[in-house]
Parts: structure tokens; C-alpha cells; sequence
């Protein structure tokens, strides 16, 4: 690709306090305008570390990260305002109505009145959640907190997004509408980033795709591209199994 | 300021929907007042109006010293003469012996002969002076001194408190003495009325000429006398608010917990906003908290017979004294919150450091009771300042200037303990990037 990378990765590592190994070990990769890229390994694989590093969470041990030729480690409030970050966990109040944390979670991006009240309508009917927007979200079901969970994360249109795992726990109706949102998001301009542990998801969503494992990138790729290098594994999954092996995990 | 609004919005709907918890913040610290005031007061009753304190009480002297230590020990309206246990007359052994048991705090015995000792030593000292007198040597004094003590035994159970036994020890000196000089002068009196017949001297009628009167001096106002209330409201309104810790580290830790912290620092907002709404809320009702128990105190108290809280128009002050005190409260709890990794450590540590503040503040015990080193501590305690603050207002009834020291303590305590709160976030939080 000739274009300049929205993401660029250099010799990222994280060494957790108290733990001996790397959860990320030195990992460098370009992502692109326009991609939905995936991060795909097994548990502890340091997806979520990788992301949440990328989204500020935390800072890394070594290496570089630039955000859109912002430095993540100066320009931090300026790389907040272009991304939207939805967690693996439902990060939302559980007192509060669906409605009201989406408003509180707009205004916190600067959303107000008649636009902020357009988006969050507009959410809730993507999501199929109009009925549900008065509930408390302690009373929701798990598959109305990933959907409001991921409304909250979209709302001010970001540039980029980063999601953790955003279709686990939830039944397949609501995975169908998300993955198919997150598509219309991405012909609309917005880069994705993706973390997942369903391959077939993965392979039919992502333009790239990273496995990661022990903390390394042990290949990347177009999904297709990846199973046509590999003819001997029919589909991702094999591939990913191929990769990282059928050792149970932490 | 459009994002904090928002964020005190979301603090206070948070709050709101938890009424049991609200009221909890509201109506507990008002019933710990009152039950604590009504405690106090009537412990205090127990001393120094109705005669609750029994005491086994043996007259073997059953004369004179002994009635009137008997009379003075009733008349004192502290102490309930117990002369008869189980229809048995007290004696000596049984006093002894009830109170070793524990079935009375404090046995008296006025031994056999005791008025008589008292007597002879007084007419002997009499006697030789008057002579003296008569006779006049240079120093009519000398040398006419006896030894012949009298012995009153005191028994006490080793329960009793040393502050309680002091107490009572001054009060038996106290008639002791009073007998005694009482019974000079009349021993005096009858010498000489003996040797002069013709003379009226009247001395048993002597009465103390030196009296006692009590002022509490606070510029150039009259003030009147203090009451339990005015010191009573101040102290458990200062430990009520400080116990805003607790719900307030519980929803910082809260927060962790659910997750939404996370998403919190992945907005383009700083989390200084998000503390600061958490405060203000917190602020409020730590207000409303000290409003309910001074309306506890004017209103309610005096429904149990207890003198109602005076403010005498000290409002703005009060104010001030309220809104420092409840931020220097806030600030802890917000440190303590972003220390703690678990509710657990924050209600333990939270109230741990509370009543031990409390205590060293001189909140349950003044301290200046307390030795040198201890009051060196309690100086630094935030709750001895606010302590301090309020008494300056509703008892010295001090100016803004005389409360002003106080007032910056508080919010210094305040700022350091947000600034702590916020480097430890920094560099010490998982989620310490902002």
C-alpha cells in the first residue's frame, strides 16, 4: 500500500509489574486507512493488551505508537477525540438507563442537544434497542449491554475504533447486526481494529489480520490471502490452529 | 465546564437511584447525633443530677464525721448510699466484699470513734493554742502539731476508671475537710465561749469567703454559658461528614469494578473532571448532612430535654466552616478511593482512619487531657482544625478572622490530599496516563 499508515506499531513491548515474561513482545506492524485489521490469538495472547495501549489505557514498556502522526505518548487528548474504543467488558453505569449513559458518554466527547440526541436515537434503532432505552442497564440482558456498550463507543463518529472482542457472550441476532453495522461503519471511512476469537467472524470481516501469540505476531495478512498461501488448511481456523496449537490456555 | 455539568449530572442520578443508601447518608449520622447527645447527657445526668452511682456506705462512727459524710455524699446528688444489701445491714467485710466482686463500684467506711479521734485532736490543738493566746508566747503554733489521722477506708473495684476515682476522691477530701474546719471553728468557738461567757462570736456560722464565679470570656460580647448541645453537634457532625469516605471511595472503586472506568480514561476528558464532579456532588450531601444534624440539634434535642444548638446568627461562618471541613473530608475519601484496590481496604482503611483522626482530633476526648506528644499529633489531625473551627464559631463566637487559620488548614488538607490522589493515579494505576 502506497498510503500512509493511520497506525504505526514499532517494537511495541509491555512487561506487566510482578511478571517475568512479555505480554507483548517487540511487535511492529502498519495499519491502514480504511482497514479492518484483526488481532486474533488465544487467551493471554496480548490482544488486549496491544489495544489497550493503543487506546491509552496504559503505556508501554518500549516502543512507539503513532496515531494518525499523532505520538501516543505526548498527543494523547488529541488521539482520544479521533478514536472510540468499545472494551471487552460492559463498560457502563448500571444504575443509569441506556439512554442516559449514552448521553453522559456523548456530552464527555463534546455531543450536545439536537446532535447528540439524532446519534443516540439513531444507535438505538441500528441496535434494535428504542423499547430498551429507559432500562436501567443493571436489568438489561447481556446482549442489550454489548449493544449499548458499543453505541457508546461509536457516538462521536470516530476516525478510528477499536473493539475488544465486541461478540462475545451474545446470541447470534445481535452478532449478525453488529458485524454488519461495523461494515457499514467501515465503508463510510472508519478504520477498524478488532480483537476476536471467532476465526470464521474474522475471516469474513477483516481486510488484515495479525495472529498473535505468546506476545509475538506469528503472521499477518489477508484472511483469504493467509488460507491461499496454505492450501493444506481450508479455512483460518485451521490455520490459526496450525499456528498456535491445540495447547489449552490461560 | 459543559463536560464537569455533565459529569456532576451522571454523580448525582448515580446517587439518587440508591434511596436507601441516601437516606442512610442523611438520617444515620442524624440518629448517631441524637443518640449519642442523649447518651452523653443522660451519662452526665447520671453524675451530676440524678443520684445513680451507688455506693456501699458503712457508718460504724455513727456520730458526727460520719452523718456528715453520709449528708454529703447524699446531698451531692451523685452518689446513692447503699446501707443495706439483701436486707442485711453493711458491714465492713461485706462492703469489702461486694465491691471486690464487682457488684459495686465503691465501698466507704467511716470507722468506729472516728468523730471522737477528730474531736480530741481538735480540742487538744485548741486548747494548747488558746493557752498560748492567753499566755503570750512568740509564736502560739509551735510545737502543738499531733499525728492522730483519722483513717476512712475507700474500696474500689479495679474497673473503675482512674478519671471516675479521682473524681470521687476529691469530692470525699472535699467534705472531709469541710467537717473538719467546720468542726475547728466550733471547737474554737466553745473555748471561746468558755473563757470570755460574756462574748458572741458566732464563729460556727463562718461561711467560705472565697466563691467561684464561671466566665467564658470571647471578645467583648457576653456569652452565655456553654452547653453540651454547642460542643456535642460540632463533634459528631465533623465525624458524621467524615464518614462521606466511605460511599465516596465505594463509588470510585465502584466505577473500577464495573468498568466504566475504563471507558472513562479512554475519553478526551481529563479524570481531575470526573473527581471534581464526584466532589461536588459528595459536597452537597455532606451540606445537607450538617444542615439535618443542626436542625437535629435546635429541633430534636430539646424534644429529650436537652438544651437545643444555639447559632446565634453565626450562618455565613457555619457556612464556611461546613463547606472546608466537608471538602478537606472529600479530599481523603477521594484519596483513599484511588489507593485502594478493593472495597474491602477502603471501608477498612477508611474507617480506621476516620475514628483515629476523630480520636486524635480531640472529637470524644479533649485534648487537653491529652499528654504533650499526643496533642502535637492531634494539631495535625483535619478534624481537630475543623473541630476548632466550629467551637471558635458557636462557643468563642469568633470572627472570620478567627476562624481563618482553620479554614486554610482545611483546604490545604484538601488540595494536598486531591494532588496526592492525582500523582498516585499517574504513576501508580494501571490506567495512569492522564
Amino acid at each position: 500500500m502506497d498510503e500512509k499508515p493511520i497506525i504505526e506499531i514499532h517494537d511495541l513491548t509491555k512487561i506487566y509489574k510482578g511478571s517475568d515474561e512479555p505480554a507483548i513482545n517487540g511487535i511492529s506492524m502498519d495499519i491502514f486507512p480504511g482497514e479492518i485489521f484483526g488481532l486474533l490469538g488465544p487467551n493471554g495472547a496480548g490482544k488486549t493488551t496491544t489495544i489497550s495501549i493503543l487506546c491509552g489505557l496504559f503505556p508501554p514498556t518500549k516502543g512507539t505508537v503513532r496515531i494518525d502522526g499523532m505520538e501516543a505518548g505526548t498527543q494523547m487528548d488529541e488521539i482520544k477525540r479521533i478514536i472510540g474504543v468499545v472494551p471487552q467488558d460492559i463498560a457502563l453505569y448500571p444504575s443509569l438507563t441506556a439512554w442516559e449513559n449514552l448521553t453522559f458518554f456523548g456530552n464527555m466527547f463534546g455531543l450536545r442537544g439536537k446532535e447528540l440526541k439524532d446519534r443516540i436515537t439513531e444507535g438505538l434503532i441500528v441496535f434494535g434497542l428504542e423499547k430498551h432505552s429507559r432500562k436501567r442497564i443493571s436489568s438489561c440482558s447481556g446482549g442489550i449491554k454489548r449493544r449499548v456498550n458499543l453505541i457508546a463507543g461509536l457516538l462521536h463518529n470516530p476516525k478510528i475504533i477499536f473493539l475488544d472482542e465486541p461478540t462475545t457472550g451474545i446470541d447470534v441476532q445481535s452478532r449478525v447486526v453488529i458485524i454488519d453495522y461495523l461494515k457499514e461503519l467501515n465503508k463510510k471511512g472508519t478504520t477498524i481494529i478488532y480483537t476476536s476469537h471467532y476465526m470464521d467472524e474474522a475471516e469474513n470481516l477483516c481486510s488484515r489480520v495479525a495472529i498473535i501469540d505468546r506476545g509475538n505476531i506469528i503472521s499477518m495478512g489477508n484472511p483469504k490471502q493467509l488460507v491461499s498461501e496454505h492450501p493444506e488448511f481450508n479455512n483460518l481456523e485451521n490455520i490459526f490452529l496450525h499456528l498456535t496449537g491445540k495447547e489449552l490456555r490461560d | 465546564m459543559f463536560k464537569f455539568f455533565s459529569a456532576v449530572r451522571k454523580e448525582f442520578l448515580i446517587l439518587s437511584r440508591d434511596i436507601a443508601g441516601l437516606l442512610m447518608l442523611f438520617l444515620m449520622p442524624m440518629a448517631m447525633l441524637v443518640i449519642l447527645a442523649l447518651v452523653q447527657e443522660f451519662g452526665w445526668n447520671a453524675i451530676s443530677k440524678e443520684p445513680q452511682i451507688p455506693v456501699v456506705f458503712v457508718n460504724e462512727d455513727r456520730d458526727s464525721l460520719g452523718l456528715m459524710i453520709e449528708q454529703g455524699l447524699k446531698q451531692s446528688h451523685i452518689f446513692r448510699l447503699i446501707t443495706k444489701i439483701d436486707t442485711s445491714t453493711v458491714t465492713r467485710e461485706l462492703a469489702r466484699r461486694e465491691v471486690s466482686k464487682g457488684n459495686y463500684q465503691i465501698g466507704v467506711v467511716i470507722p468506729a470513734g472516728s468523730t471522737k479521734r477528730i474531736h480530741r485532736k481538735i480540742e487538744v490543738l485548741v486548747t494548747q493554742l488558746m493557752s498560748r493566746i492567753t499566755m503570750p508566747i512568740h509564736n502560739p503554733f509551735a510545737g502543738i502539731l499531733s499525728n492522730d489521722s483519722i483513717n476512712i477506708i475507700v474500696y474500689f473495684d479495679p474497673a473503675v476508671k482512674g478519671t471516675f476515682k479521682n473524681t470521687f476522691m476529691s469530692s470525699m477530701r472535699e467534705f472531709s475537710l469541710k467537717i473538719e474546719s467546720t468542726m475547728i471553728f466550733k471547737s474554737f468557738n466553745d473555748e471561746l465561749q468558755r473563757l470570755f461567757p460574756q462574748m458572741q462570736y458566732g464563729m460556727q456560722d463562718y461561711k467560705p469567703s472565697v466563691c467561684f464565679s464561671e466566665i467564658y470570656p470571647s471578645g467583648e460580647k457576653e456569652v452565655s454559658i456553654p452547653n453540651t448541645t454547642q460542643h456535642n453537634v460540632p463533634s459528631w457532625a465533623i465525624f458524621a461528614m467524615f464518614f462521606i469516605v466511605i460511599p465516596l471511595t465505594g463509588s470510585i472503586i465502584k466505577e473500577r469494578e464495573e468498568g466504566s472506568q475504563i471507558r472513562l480514561h479512554t475519553l478526551p476528558v481529563s479524570y481531575l473532571k470526573n473527581f471534581m464532579a464526584k466532589v461536588s456532588v459528595y459536597l452537597v450531601v455532606c451540606v445537607i448532612q450538617f444542615i439535618l444534624m443542626v436542625l437535629a440539634g435546635v429541633f430534636i434535642l430539646p424534644l429529650f430535654g436537652i438544651q437545643s444548638l444555639e447559632l446565634d446568627s453565626h450562618y455565613g461562618l457555619l457556612a464556611i466552616m461546613t463547606i472546608v471541613t466537608s471538602l478537606a473530608a472529600l479530599g481523603f475519601g477521594i484519596m483513599i478511593g484511588s489507593i485502594a484496590r478493593t472495597h474491602q481496604q477502603s471501608s477498612a482503611f477508611g474507617t480506621g482512619a476516620v475514628v483515629i483522626l476523630t480520636a486524635l482530633g480531640g472529637l470524644w476526648v479533649p485534648i487537653y487531657f491529652m499528654p504533650e506528644m499526643m496533642r502535637q499529633i492531634a494539631a495535625c489531625s483535619p478534624l481537630n482544625w475543623a473541630h476548632q473551627g466550629f467551637l471558635d464559631i458557636l462557643l468563642r463566637h469568633g470572627t472570620f478572622i478567627t476562624i481563618l487559620p482553620a479554614v486554610i488548614k482545611l483546604l490545604l488538607f484538601f488540595t494536598v490530599t486531591m494532588g496526592f490522589a492525582g500523582i498516585y493515579r499517574k504513576f501508580k494505576s494501571p490506567f495512569g496516563t492522564r
